[in-house]
């Protein structure tokens, strides 16, 4: 196990770097100078702030030494020089990091407990009701853009049953209060967000645990327990439901870019003060070394979670020796 | 009265092609400590037979259209399904085919035993466990104690029907119902297993149904053996009565498919029978005997009237041409 | 729906290819054939309907948040600057969905060749080949092509170029599988055995066997290329010049709670055109695979 965690961070790493290399191509690729993208279309880049920059990367060095020293930059965790806001790019987003990550995991958190639920309950009775359902949510959740999902429960929650709060992440009238008020009130905020972003992952994992629950319902192994006397409440949730939950972590892990992308937009929608607001506060001011740290935090964020997925499914499948 | 007593059982499935008599009055037998042997090709509904009296027709499509299940004089047919499943486990449990897919991939083989121990005993998880290593050392497994934190995968196929039954034998069951157990083992660890199941019987004295294609099972297992085709049950008796001198030319047609077991005289084998055809869709019975048109002895009552169990109550067979007497 | 139907048997036993068998599989789909008629009607809407209907979507031509029901001659209402929703509505439909098609056409592109490759040749070339997929999947889709888009053009050919470059690994991974499977097949080795060459058993034997999953996913992949564009233009990343419905939702955004409708409806026409699409996409899956029908 510890080798195999070993050798999955040693691979992490390596992609890691090769979303760097993406990173400094891309600028060398994009029109114009080199210097003057780093620093920004709009970073009001002086002379002297473009001098700066050359000597900084080295631009005028040979492209494979550039390239050197801008990986040894970034795996120090130097990710560069906001220039339109005048601090290091790392800052910048380790400031931002922590509501983007609270908002995916609960998304992550609430999809899967209602999409496995409903994948359950309709493969109980695969031509019942609640099972198609269950497919005509999947097929609509799966249609409908996650933005325009979360303007629609803002106007919902805002004018009609206004129970949640809308925009932000903190009520800022909250601020002087002890730990616990003001954590609800975070969740109070997290609420609309994270149902947004959740709706089209739940549809998803609601067909794809239906499916998966119906396979492993045939299975022999479901037929012996329920041959001793298993309560039918113990062969779903115990014997069915741990093997059909396998199909739903790999799952889980491949969608994490997905739901991260998802993320970005609802963020703009809510105006969650998370990474996709930086994002977009980069696209606006033509920020390019902003807009490339966030990709590259991004990035990293996807390669932990496959190693979690990973990790997790060795776990949960014996079969893959994950217990020694 | 006996231990178990199958009357006049129906059970009709659901199909693209309508509503299908999978199982067609089927009557059956057996007392404590004996050993019946139900034989028949695939599809004669000696499966349906064993998953009827555990309650575990697949329901739907299938149904339990008439007749009844008596356990200890306990009807089972109209029972709760609480009921049922106090009793599932408990007094009957079964042993299925399949033992490399009939255990859990992701539980280890002492958590499954156990489960069984704890859904009908009232004991701590600590001592259902040690009780399940117990068990598997009763069933011949070695290095009991560390095989039980084993997963299903790190067992071989033998190992795993050993495990299989421990969990069935685990509360002591009235009656244990055995669904060839050893079709999917090898010849010599079929032996072992067939022993295991004769060791365990003698002990506690249950009732063992065995499901079998194999003559070759019944010869080494079995007390009285009943013959089942197309959803019926066409000769039943002793064992020895059955293997010696069987009546349907069905039975017949089984017992010359055994390698060795024929008149064969001066040291030379028989030549291996087999029986032609396959058994008819069930959907295409039509009036007559279902084996007609595999049998070499029909004659143009079998097409229009299908026989009844009839002859002597020891030994009684569904043939026309018994009853009539006719080679 | 097929038993009322006495000539259904009769024509599936008549057709002679899989992709025509699957054709009638796929007319007795109610939900398929329902979705393939609202995305004919969104594509013949799309096309003409502007020209029918008459109105400029970028002028001025009422009060601004005219409500819909209001004023009989803008059913739909206006927007925050007073121009026509339903004119939007026609002409913002164009860029979507060739933006969807062009982008779907380039998953496919990539995707099929490098699964291909990795699936047929196997060994090192499959190694570098699905490590180099591995490597843009880490790469989250949307943000990645934001910043192609915004470090490029904003054009629409920039942005179907974007979504193209960030979809392919799926459809690489499911063609590499296909291809596994396929070509330790007997009509491979036979085709082999002629000595027909690596590209001709790639094109011409092993592709036409793996098309009806890739059918499936390249209709699918238009269903989240369309919904990549609407996500993109309502970032304000597209051509602000070209009215799309993404851009519509996003120009409006900031008046939503005094004004619902004009991001409300070109969302549902996003909505079913994805929609539509995945009915298909499902209907597709369902006529090349009858087996799973019964699930």
């Amino acid at each position: 196990m510890a080798g195999y965690l070993l050798r999955r961070l040693a691979y992490g790493l390596l992609l890691m770097a090769g979303v760097v290399i993406l990173n400094f191509f891309l600028i060398r690729l994009a029109p114009g100078d080199p210097a003057e993208v780093i620093a920004g279309d709009m970073g009001g880049a002086t002379a002297e702030v473009l001098a700066a920059i050359r000597a900084d990367y080295g631009l005028d060095q040979p492209l494979l030494v550039q390239l050197g020293r801008y990986l040894g930059a970034m795996m120090q965790g130097d990710l560069g020089e906001s220039y339109f806001f005048n601090r290091p790019v790392s800052e910048l987003i380790g400031a931002r990091i922590g509501p983007t990550i609270l908002l995916v995991l609960a998304a992550q958190v609430i999809s899967i407990t209602i999409g496995v639920a409903m994948g359950v309950m309709a493969a109980r009775k695969p031509n019942g009701v609640l099972s198609g359902a269950v497919s005509v949510v999947a097929t609509i959740g799966y249609a409908v853009p996650v933005f325009w999902m979360g303007i629609m429960l803002i106007i919902l929650f805002a004018s009609i049953i206004p129970i949640f709060p809308v925009e932000g992440m903190a009520d800022i009238r909250l601020r002087n209060e002890g730990w616990l008020e003001r954590m609800i009130d975070i969740l109070h905020h997290l609420a609309l967000p994270a149902f947004s972003l959740a709706v089209i992952f739940l549809a998803i994992y609601a067909r794809l645990s239906r499916a998966s629950m119906l396979d492993v319902l045939g299975a022999d192994y479901v037929r012996t327990a329920r041959a001793k006397g298993a309560s039918e409440r113990s062969v779903l949730f115990r014997h069915a439901l741990r093997n059909a939950a396998l199909p739903v972590i790999t799952v889980a892990g491949l969608q994490f870019g997905g739901l991260l992308s998802g993320a970005l937009l609802v963020e703009t929608v809510f105006n969650w003060p998370g990474m996709g607001t930086l994002a977009f506060d980069a696209i606006l001011r033509r920020d390019y070394t902003l807009l490339l740290g966030v990709l590259f935090c991004a990035a990293a964020m996807v390669v932990i979670a496959n190693i979690v997925t990973d990790l997790a499914y060795r776990l949960a499948d014996p079969r893959l020796g994950g217990e020694t | 009265m006996a231990l178990l007593e199958i009357d006049e059982l129906k059970v009709t499935f659901r199909t693209r092609h309508g509503p299908v008599t999978a199982l067609d009055g089927v009557s059956l037998r057996v007392e404590a400590g004996e050993t019946l042997g139900i034989v028949g090709e695939s599809g004669c509904g000696k499966s349906i037979t064993a998953l009827s009296v555990m309650g575990l027709v697949p329901s739907p499509p299938g149904n339990i259209a008439g007749g009844a299940i008596r356990l200890a004089g306990e009807d089972l047919v109209n029972t709760s399904p609480r009921r049922l499943r106090r009793l599932r486990g408990s007094e009957i449990a079964m042993i299925f085919q399949e033992p490399m897919t009939s255990l859990n991939p992701v539980f280890t083989a002492g958590d499954q035993i156990a489960e069984a121990i704890m859904l009908h005993q009232n004991v701590s998880r600590a001592e259902a466990l040690s009780r399940a290593v117990a068990l598997l050392d009763r069933v011949g497994i070695p290095e009991a104690r560390r095989r039980a934190d084993d997963y299903p995968h790190q067992l071989s196929g033998g190992m795993r029907q050993r495990v299989m039954i421990a969990m069935a034998v685990s509360c002591q069951p009235k009656v244990l119902i055995a669904d060839e157990p050893t079709t999917a083992l090898d010849v010599t660890v079929q032996a072992q297993i067939f022993d295991l199941l004769n060791d365990l019987q003698r002990e506690t004295g249950a009732a063992i149904m065995l499901i079998t294609h194999d003559m070759g099972a019944i010869a080494e297992m079995a007390d009285r053996v009943a013959v089942m085709y197309a959803g019926r049950v066409i000769e039943e008796g002793r064992a020895d009565d059955i293997l010696d001198l069987p009546k349907h030319p069905y039975t017949r047609g089984l017992i010359a498919c055994i390698p060795n077991v024929g008149k064969g005289e001066g040291g030379e084998p028989p030549p291996l029978a087999e029986i032609p055809g396959v058994v008819p869709p069930l959907h295409l019975l039509g009036a007559g005997c279902a084996f007609r048109e595999r049998c070499g002895s029909a004659f143009e009552r079998c097409a229009a009237e299908r026989p009844r169990l009839l002859g002597p109550a020891a030994h009684p067979a569904a043939c026309h041409a018994v009853e009539e007497g006719r080679p | 729906m097929s038993a009322a139907d006495p000539a259904a048997p009769r024509k599936a036993a008549r057709a002679e290819s899989p992709l025509r068998e699957a054709w009638v599989m796929f007319r007795r789909n109610r939900p398929a054939m329902a979705g393939l008629a609202l995305l004919v009607l969104i594509i013949l809407a799309t096309l003409y309907g502007a020209l029918l209907y008459g109105g400029d979507p970028y002028e001025i031509v009422w009060a601004p948040h005219e409500p819909p029901g209001a004023t009989p001659e803008f059913p739909l209402g206006t927007d925050y600057l007073g121009r026509d929703i339903v004119a939007g509505l026609l002409t913002g439909g164009g860029p979507t969905l060739a933006v969807g098609a062009a982008a779907a056409l380039l998953t496919m592109l990539i995707g099929v060749t490098i699964g291909a490759l990795a699936g047929y040749f196997g060994g090192a070339i499959d190694n570098l080949l699905m490590r180099f997929t591995e490597f843009f999947q880490v790469l989250p889709a949307l943000l990645f092509a934001m910043v192609l888009v915004t470090l490029f053009s904003p054009s629409l050919t920039m942005i179907a170029i974007a979504i193209g470059l960030v979809s392919w690994p799926q459809t690489a991974r499911l063609t590499r599988a296909e291809f596994l499977k396929i070509r330790k097949l007997e009509y491979v080795t036979a085709a082999r055995a002629i000595g027909a060459r690596d590209g001709r058993i790639m094109w011409r034997v092993i592709l036409p066997n793996a098309l009806p999953p890739l059918i499936v996913s390249a209709t699918l992949t238009i269903g989240v290329a369309i919904l990549f564009e609407a996500g993109l233009s309502f970032l304000g990343l597209g051509d602000p010049n070209t009215m799309s419905w993404g851009l519509m939702i996003g120009a409006n955004r900031a008046y939503i709670l005094s004004a619902w409708w004009p991001v409300t409806f070109p969302g549902l026409a996003i909505f079913l055109t994805v929609f539509a699409v995945s009915l298909v996409g499902d209907g597709l899956n369902d006529a090349f695979n009858p087996k799973l029908r019964e699930r």
